[in-house]
């Protein structure tokens, strides 16, 4: 599972950076699509959900998406791993 | 059933301001829902009029969006005619207690079977920010520019003496207790009745020295005084600070119900 802001509803309130406990949400610097600055993710690989939700087979913490008032967060699944070449330059 | 499915999609992003709590309120309602298992097709959604009645235009379940303060009548009605159905009402602090006041006595009275949520922003938010009923003592609101001289209504002490069967208090910041509560108020029989102070940082806080969002959420979180903090202070004799709230499970009875299921 992957956690995602849908750049199209996020209007940049940054509720979702005072509620997380790992403070995956940071305040962010880029303006979307829509102009509103949406935060940014830092390693969001560490949210229990993402990690743990299908494991459970139900959510965890979830605070971000309850408190946003958006409804921009979710959590998609991921694409299974995809093997690549691996070029290695001298 | 998933969460997402209780959206109407098609309608989001909605109306709502930026940090607005209104949206906040909506996703533990639909949690609570989804969480419940509610069947879609029997569940309806009933609003007045109001930056917090738009909610139920965003539920994909049945909806109606009503007159200004006369959701909780039209709710009664949809109630006594579909008795099986689980009946949510949005509702704002104006909508449900200045226009709409002595419906909202009445059918606390009647102890019909609906699960009242009221988004209590201390403002009438979508009209320019006038004060309402609930504007805290001391606030400045555009229609009391000096302060606000009258006296806030509790609407939790009178729901509870009008006779509503559950009633609770929460702020858009305990947004895990306030979806407990609503689930515990769709599942009670009768009226139930929960409020949520929330954020307006358009109408209220911009004009209250709370033009973040974050200020104005950090005021919700300072102000709230949690149900037994505050008995044990009432036991103790200290009274509760001006500007304070209760917040907490306040009543849960079993009074006779109107229009309960068949
Ligand atoms: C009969 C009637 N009177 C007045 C209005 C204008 N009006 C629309 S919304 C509103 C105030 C809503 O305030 P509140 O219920 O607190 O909801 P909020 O917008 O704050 O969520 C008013 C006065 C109306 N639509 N109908
Ligand atoms: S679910 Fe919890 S831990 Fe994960 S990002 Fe949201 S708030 Fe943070
Ligand atoms: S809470 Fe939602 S709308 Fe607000 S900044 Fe975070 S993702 Fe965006
Ligand atoms: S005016 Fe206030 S209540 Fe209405 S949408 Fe904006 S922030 Fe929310």
């Amino acid at each position: 599972m992957k956690l995602v802001i849908d750049e199209h509803r996020c209007k940049g309130c940054n509720l979702c950076t005072m509620v997380c406990p790992y403070r995956i949400f940071q305040e962010g610097k880029r303006p979307g699509p829509r102009g509103y600055v949406i935060p940014a993710l830092d390693q969001p690989e560490r949210c229990t959900n993402c990690r743990l939700q299908k494991i459970y087979g139900r959510q965890l913490c979830g605070m971000c998406q309850l408190t946003c008032p958006d409804q921009a967060i979710a959590w998609i699944e991921e694409k299974p791993y995809e093997a690549h070449k691996v070029v290695i330059e001298y | 059933m998933t969460l997402e499915e209780w959206y109407r999609q098609d309608r989001l992003p909605h109306i709502y301001c930026a940090g607005c709590g209104n949206g906040t309120i909506l996703n533990c309602t639909l949690r609570a829902t989804n969480e419940l298992g509610l069947d879609r097709t029997k569940t309806t959604f009933v609003s007045g009029i109001g930056c917090s009645s738009r909610a139920s235009g965003y539920t994909s379940s049945d909806s109606l969006h009503t007159t200004h303060g006369r959701a909780l009548p039209f709710a009664t009605g949809v109630k006594m005619v579909k008795p099986d159905h689980d009946v949510i009402v949005f509702t704002g602090d104006g909508d449900l207690s200045a226009i709409g006041g002595n419906h909202f006595i009445h059918a606390c009275r009647r102890n019909i079977d609906l699960t009242v949520v009221c988004m209590n922003n201390n403002i009438y938010g979508m009209t320019g920010g006038q004060g309402s009923p609930c504007t805290p003592y001391g606030a400045i609101s555009t229609t009391t520019p000096y302060g606000m001289r009258e006296m806030p209504f509790d609407l939790c002490a009178v729901a509870e003496a009008a006779g509503a069967n559950y009633v609770a208090r929460w702020t858009s910041y305990h947004v895990k207790e306030l979806t407990q509560a609503i689930r515990a108020g769709i599942e009670t029989p009768g009226l139930s009745f929960i409020e949520v102070m929330t954020q307006c940082p358009t109408s209220f806080g911009s004009k209250n020295k709370m033009r973040q969002v974050s200020q104005m959420v950090d005021a919700l979180r300072a102000n709230s005084i949690l149900k037994d903090k505050a008995d044990r202070n009432k036991a103790a004799g200290i009274p509760l600070e001006p500007g304070k709230f209760v917040v907490g499970e306040l009543v849960r009875r079993s009074n006779p119900v109107l229009g309960g299921r068949p």
